[in-house]
């Protein structure tokens, strides 16, 4: 068996989705702000120098700071910490992604680079240059930030549909993929709402504006939420674009997954509501403690986009490319034959921990937290979030066998399971000593070599009636033996 | 790997290396000068009496921040071309090193804050202490962050079986009797750089003392030939064959003709009463030998260590990653993007509505 393994650590109570997804959520939201800010600061810009508004540029520069502090710093160092997060939590799939896409990331970064010359200039010498010149660098600085979300969003897209590049192989079809155009629509609306959110909530807390100032500025500045007409539209078209069993996740086939995008609509319906009847329409002036309100609300919203955006590829990271636990769908067959943990060069840390059998280790449960690390912890714990021995109490061991035998079948967001029946067996002992409180002493599981291989040959055709495929796979295949 | 880099290797392997040292050039430009420009502003701050109120701190304190995000944003392209180019590797160190090395990133971002701080008006009302405190967090920070790139560098060309037993131990902290010499060439090495990017800083405001400068730049020269002496002798036979192998001579020679030209260069602007940027050319050449040189011997050090036959094992990866598509488009979009940096060189520098100030007249022409 040919694979590179890599070592794999303990993010302890931790479920290593909650930690990739809480920064990539707060990295989200801060990039959504430079984008969205970028282009604020253009059309304030051209308020003041068209003589539209008397205040803009009085408060461009006070905005420009927070972008500055915010999104330079914090954004541009989240950004890295996205990448590093992602090596910690599956480096294959990061891997693969950089194989596949390098060259584009190099485009992304000379934008990167751009955003960056053309945004401290702007801020640094804004104030000194003609209005044209310093109106031509706000461009400069929100195309460029805008063009790291085009490039970036066709890579993060690719995930959830590969769409055409999954025959063709070619790296514009990977690109321009089903989900890249809603999901740049949906994000340009998000980062100019976020931009005015926090805009209305800096307007409030300068000093230096009059009611009348502040109530102008506010009325301006709602305008680029105006596009949030157009949200649902893009969401039914993201929804519409997305694989039909990602679909059913969202659709009440996962309930997490349900309520996190429940959780996005009725933020989102909420900002808009306000944005379009209240600010707009009414023309109503917004306080800063109800614009802060409205911010996390904006926060909320994307939080529940991310965690759905995330959570539908399951139970791939690169949707019929790499499951979650990165094992490549094709390897599945050959590692039922071979299995991983003989060949694993990284040991068990907590070996001490486990019960001893004849003076060693016992090698049942050694082999069972072996699987675990390699196929389960990417998305489960052993007594944290979304805790193995949790979510199997009730069952007994021939039905967690079984189970884990067919596990594709019994919830088809996850990956088949990947290893030999000793090693599922093995995970089973692991699962059930934690079960029973991590005693002193376990039972050797083969100490009736009969019963023993029995045991093992059901494993074995559990294994091979629920076959190697992803659920989804076999019921596509269903469909087409139907439709003959 | 019998001729000079990148010659003698696989057209992918070669070009992926070319582009990985020319962009790791451009962050090692950045980041020395953060490096030392960050230890510089310290010690302005911690002298007594001193509130970093000397041209030079001003110049330093003003344009940190810009650096330090000139340093990250330079820093992704070599971060990018290294996973293609040492994807076990690099992946494998980052895993081992797990907490200790994402602790990078919210120390940058504290020191990141400070820089800004450093600026703020607030800062000149505290006490010198205070201000003493502020000053040094920045470096901490970057230190720090070098230290722990010299570490994940250090570990991820050890072997694969060190990795496991690294692994079981639990550690977080990894040593290696070359990460000191090797750290304290970086840092004694960023002075020549600082002290050449400030001093085309001052020459463009008419500003700054060229014997001054050129002390201060002939002291890091010194000492960085001291710290790579050091570094030789703490080494190991391997890394030393390294620099002296037919893939990186030619660049070491180079790095060496680049410090004896800096030396010279330095010598004959401290001779001129102010800042000629006709006499600077000299050691901005001998900087750019110095530093590529350096780079690729760098590399070549990396190369030397994994070994041949695991360095070899690399090849088919970097074919694999070669086929794909959009080098053309980077390249289009590299120099779009190039042109539109200049573009805002241009506007800032012709678009002023502001008569330049006194000090600005960096090529000797009359005020009007």
């Amino acid at each position: 068996m040919d694979a590179v393994l890599y070592p794999v650590n303990d993010f302890g109570p931790v479920m290593k989705g909650l930690a990739i997804g809480g920064l990539g959520i707060f990295h989200v939201f801060t990039a959504h702000f430079a984008i969205g800010g970028g282009m604020l600061l253009c059309y304030f810009q051209w308020l003041a120098m068209t003589g539209r508004s008397k205040s803009a540029r009085a408060f461009l520069d006070g905005y420009f700071r927070y972008l500055v502090l915010i999104s330079f710093v914090t954004g541009a160092l989240t950004g890295v910490a996205m990448w590093f997060t992602s090596i910690q939590v599956s480096p294959v799939t990061i891997g693969l992604m950089i194989d596949e896409f390098h060259w584009l990331w190099a485009v992304e970064w000379t934008f990167f680079c751009l955003e960056v010359v053309a945004g401290y200039a702007a801020f640094k010498y804004g104030p000194q240059l003609t209005d044209r010149a310093r109106l031509a660098l706000l461009v400069l600085y929100s195309f460029a930030a805008w063009m790291s979300l085009f490039w970036i969003n066709g890579i993060l897209s690719f995930q959830l549909t590969p769409g055409a590049w999954l025959e063709s192989r070619s790296l514009w079809d990977a690109f321009f993929n089903p989900t890249f155009l809603p999901s740049l629509f949906y994000r340009t609306v998000a980062a100019l709402v976020v931009a005015a959110l926090v805009a209305m909530v800096l307007i409030n807390l300068a000093p230096t504006f009059t009611r009348e100032e502040r109530e102008e500025l506010v009325h301006r500045a709602a305008w680029l939420m105006a596009p949030m007409a157009l949200m649902p539209v893009l969401g039914v078209w993201f929804i519409a674009a997305m694989p039909p069993d990602s679909r059913e996740w969202i659709m009440g086939g996962s309930i997490a997954m349900t309520i996190m995008l429940n959780i996005a609509i009725g933020a989102s319906a909420l900002v808009g509501g306000y944005a379009l009847f209240g600010l707009i329409r009414k023309q109503l002036y917004i306080n800063g403690a109800t614009a802060t309100v409205l911010c996390i609300l904006a926060f909320a919203a994307t939080a529940g986009g991310e965690f759905v955006r995330e959570g539908v590829r399951k139970p791939y990271t690169l949707r019929e490319l790499l499951y979650s636990n990165a094992v490549r769908p094709e390897q599945v067959a050959a590692l039922r034959e071979h299995g991983l943990t003989e060949i694993d060069p990284y040991p068990l840390r907590d070996e001490d921990k486990l019960p001893k059998l004849n003076g060693r280790p016992h090698p049942h449960l050694l082999t069972g937290a072996l699987v675990f690390r390699q196929q389960c912890s990417v998305c489960h714990t052993t007594a944290g979030v979304n805790a193995l021995p949790g979510l199997t109490r009730g069952w007994d061991a021939e039905m967690e066998r079984q189970n884990f035998a067919k596990l594709q079948q019994l919830k088809p967001f996850m990956p088949p399971f990947a290893g030999t029946p000793a090693e599922l067996e093995s995970l089973v002992q692991f699962v059930e000593w934690w079960e029973k409180g991590r005693p002193d002493t376990w039972p050797d599981a083969a100490a009736d070599p009969t019963e023993y291989a029995d045991r093992l040959a059901r494993i074995r055709r559990w294994l091979d009636e629920a076959g190697p495929h992803p659920a989804l796979v076999r019921a596509a295949r269903s469909d087409a033996k139907g439709g003959r | 790997m019998d001729a000079p880099f990148p010659f003698g290797l696989p057209l992918p392997t070669a070009f992926y290396l070319t582009v990985y040292v020319v962009t790791l050039v451009l962050h090692v430009v950045f980041m020395n000068y953060v490096l030392a420009g960050t230890a510089a502003l310290a010690a302005a701050y911690l002298r007594p009496g001193n509130r970093g109120t000397g041209e030079s701190t001003a110049i330093l304190k003003e344009w940190m921040p810009f650096m330090l995000s000139g340093a990250i944003t330079a820093g992704v392209a070599p971060l990018l071309f290294l996973q293609i180019l040492y994807k076990r590797e690099y992946y494998t160190a980052n895993l081992l090193l797990f907490n200790r090395w994402m602790a990078i990133l919210p120390v940058l971002i504290f020191g990141f804050y400070a820089l800004y701080l450093l600026k703020s008006r607030w800062l000149t009302r505290r006490t010198g202490c205070i201000a003493a405190a502020v000053a040094v967090v920045p470096i901490l920070s970057v230190a720090f962050t070098g230290y722990s790139w010299t570490e994940n560098h250090l570990l991820s060309v050890r072997s694969p079986a060190f990795w496991g037993e690294f692994y079981g131990t639990r550690a977080q902290v990894y040593h290696d009797p070359q990460l000191l010499p090797r750290l304290l060439v970086w840092a004694v090495g960023s002075v020549p750089t600082l002290v050449l990017v400030l001093a085309w800083q001052h020459w463009y405001r008419g500003t700054g003392r060229p014997a001054s400068l050129a002390r201060v730049a002939g002291t890091g020269l010194v000492l960085v030939t001291a710290a790579t002496a050091w570094y030789y002798l703490a080494t190991d036979d391997t890394t030393r064959q390294a620099f002296v192998s037919p893939l990186a001579a030619p660049y070491f020679a180079a790095a060496c003709l680049g410090l004896l030209v800096q030396s010279v260069g330095w010598g004959w602007v401290s001779l001129s009463p102010a800042l000629d940027g006709r006499k600077l050319l000299v050691p901005s050449l001998g900087l750019v030998l110095t530093v590529g040189g350096m780079t690729v011997c760098r590399e070549a050090v990396r190369i030397a260590a994994l070994g041949p036959e695991r360095f070899e094992s690399l090849f088919p990866g970097h074919a694999e990653a070669f086929g794909k598509g959009g080098l053309f488009v980077f390249l289009g979009f590299f120099a779009v993007n190039a042109a539109l940096i200049v573009l805002v060189f241009w506007l800032v520098r012709h678009h002023s509505v502001t008569k330049p100030g006194p000090s600005h007249n960096p090529h000797g022409t009359p005020e009007t």
